[in-house]
């Protein structure tokens, strides 16, 4: 299936595979667990550029948070005693949903961010985390909020460059808060119908001090509902609020019509799912709706 | 196009072999003839592909044989050791788990992998390891069983591998 391919290249430094990848232009791909690209079986790539042989599979802490390589596998996220105690662990749970443990132990986090996907199941958690992602490209390197990454359906910043890693600011200390991740498929495991990703902070006296929603597979591309957000902020949390907030996401979500769901479930689901998420929040918060 | 060379240990053996630079690794191992590496949906999803890399699970029908060089690949065929079998493969003949046999070398390496790292795994999370394995004969629930079993017997009789077919540390 893949007799175009003339060369695969396995570059050992950055600087090197972003060479590579300008000079093949688009007839050049990336590829690292190779399970999304192999499966989309694009006849014009004629060139292939292996970025796991580029020490990018850390997960390592500093001083501004959690910094996460791009070829770092699911597999690995789930694993990771740092990414299971960040944000009650919604990013390792998103990991732990994303296909079999075979693909699980190919697949890698920088993968799923890039090939952009709708349904990316760590592209929710990561979008509530507020992480930004490092590009590195033939004028050097970037960072840009990984919700402004996502331009289209599988389209993104990219544009030639290659995703490094995945910078996850840190939480201020001593802050009150609960997270949840929501995942809908037909098996869990499965490409999501709809997920949802959500956090929210309480402050001393127990009101919403803010309060983070992101969704997949319910619109072009992974998004947060800043409007249904900005309901809670300032507001003591009961059930009225949190139905409100669904009500609200409904409306901004913009599903279609596939394989898995139609777009009028995916609609309502994105409400029932993230009520059901911010009742975990809030759970994990130590606050009962 | 130029071929490339590459370097594995297949089983416990060296191997160098030419491959062109789009070959996945399901192709290269059949064309050397591991037959028991099975060609199933090609798209990474029955997991009849199933082989270890470094001790790690993956479908060898997603991974371009190029990214092989210089690792350690066990197939079914490295599993037994001469005429002595596995416990993971005993427990399948014991609880009747093969029927046409298709996916049966996939399912025995990732439970192999699974054990190797968790030795006492429940019922769950065996489930949710053959989440990977499409069998269209008769199901889970014999799998499951046999993989249970399995751990149980290595637990009471540690397992002495063959070289190259030896529980790795990651």
């Amino acid at each position: 299936m893949f007799d175009h391919i003339q060369a695969f290249y396995q570059p050992n430094s950055i600087r090197e595979a972003v060479r590579l990848l300008r000079r093949g232009g688009r007839q050049a791909r990336i590829v690292a667990g190779g399970t999304d690209l192999v499966v989309e079986g694009n006849r014009s790539i004629r060139f292939l550029v292996d970025v796991t042989r580029l020490g990018l599979d850390y997960i390592r802490q500093d001083r501004k948070g959690l910094v996460v390589g791009a070829t770092a596998t699911m597999a690995s996220l789930v694993h990771s005693p740092k990414i299971r105690a960040l944000a009650d662990g919604i990013l390792a749970t998103a990991a732990s949903t994303c296909g079999s443990v075979q693909v699980r132990n190919m697949a890698t986090v920088g993968g799923n961010l890039a090939s952009a996907s709708p349904a990316a199941d760590t592209a929710t958690p990561l979008l509530v985390l507020d992480a930004m992602v490092v590009l590195a490209g033939p004028r050097g390197r970037s960072k840009v909020l990984l919700e402004k990454f996502f331009t289209g359906p599988r389209k993104t910043l990219l544009n030639g460059a290659l995703l490094v890693e995945i910078a996850i600011p840190a939480l201020s200390r001593g802050l009150r808060t609960g997270w949840s991740y929501q995942k809908l498929g037909r098996i869990e495991t499965d490409i999501a119908v709809v997920n949802v990703a959500a956090g929210l902070c309480l402050d001393r006296a127990g009101r919403c001090a803010w309060a983070r929603i992101a969704l997949g597979a319910v619109g072009p591309t992974p998004m947060r509902a800043h409007k249904a957000e900005a309901l809670l902020a300032g507001q003591m949390l009961t059930q009225e609020s949190v139905d409100r907030v669904g009500d609200t996401v409904m409306q901004q979500v913009r599903p279609i019509d596939d394989l898995r769901a139609s777009a009028e479930y995916r609609r309502e689901m994105s409400r029932v799912l993230v009520r059901r998420a911010l009742a975990e929040c809030a759970a994990r918060a130590g606050c009962s709706l | 196009m130029k071929s490339l060379q590459i370097r594995m240990m297949v089983n416990g053996e060296t191997k160098d072999w030419s491959i062109a630079p789009g070959d996945l690794l399901l192709d290269v191992l059949r064309r050397e003839g591991y037959f028991g590496v099975k060609r199933g949906c090609e798209t990474g999803e029955c997991g009849a592909c199933t082989v270890l890399v470094n001790g790690r699970a993956v479908n060898s029908c997603l991974m371009f044989a190029a990214q092989a060089q210089g690792c350690e690949i066990l197939t079914i065929e490295g599993v037994a050791r001469g005429d002595a079998l596995d416990p993971i493969q005993e427990a399948f003949l014991d609880h009747g788990a093969v029927q046409c046999g298709f996916c049966t070398p996939g399912m025995i390496l990732n439970a192999k992998a699974l054990l190797d790292q968790n030795p006492n795994p429940n019922e769950e999370e065996v489930r949710e390891l053959l989440a990977g394995n499409f069998c269209r004969c008769t199901g889970y629930k014999k799998p499951v069983e046999a993989v249970l079993a399995a751990a149980q017997a290595s637990r009471q009789k540690p397992w002495k591998s063959a070289p190259g077919a030896r529980a790795r540390t990651r």
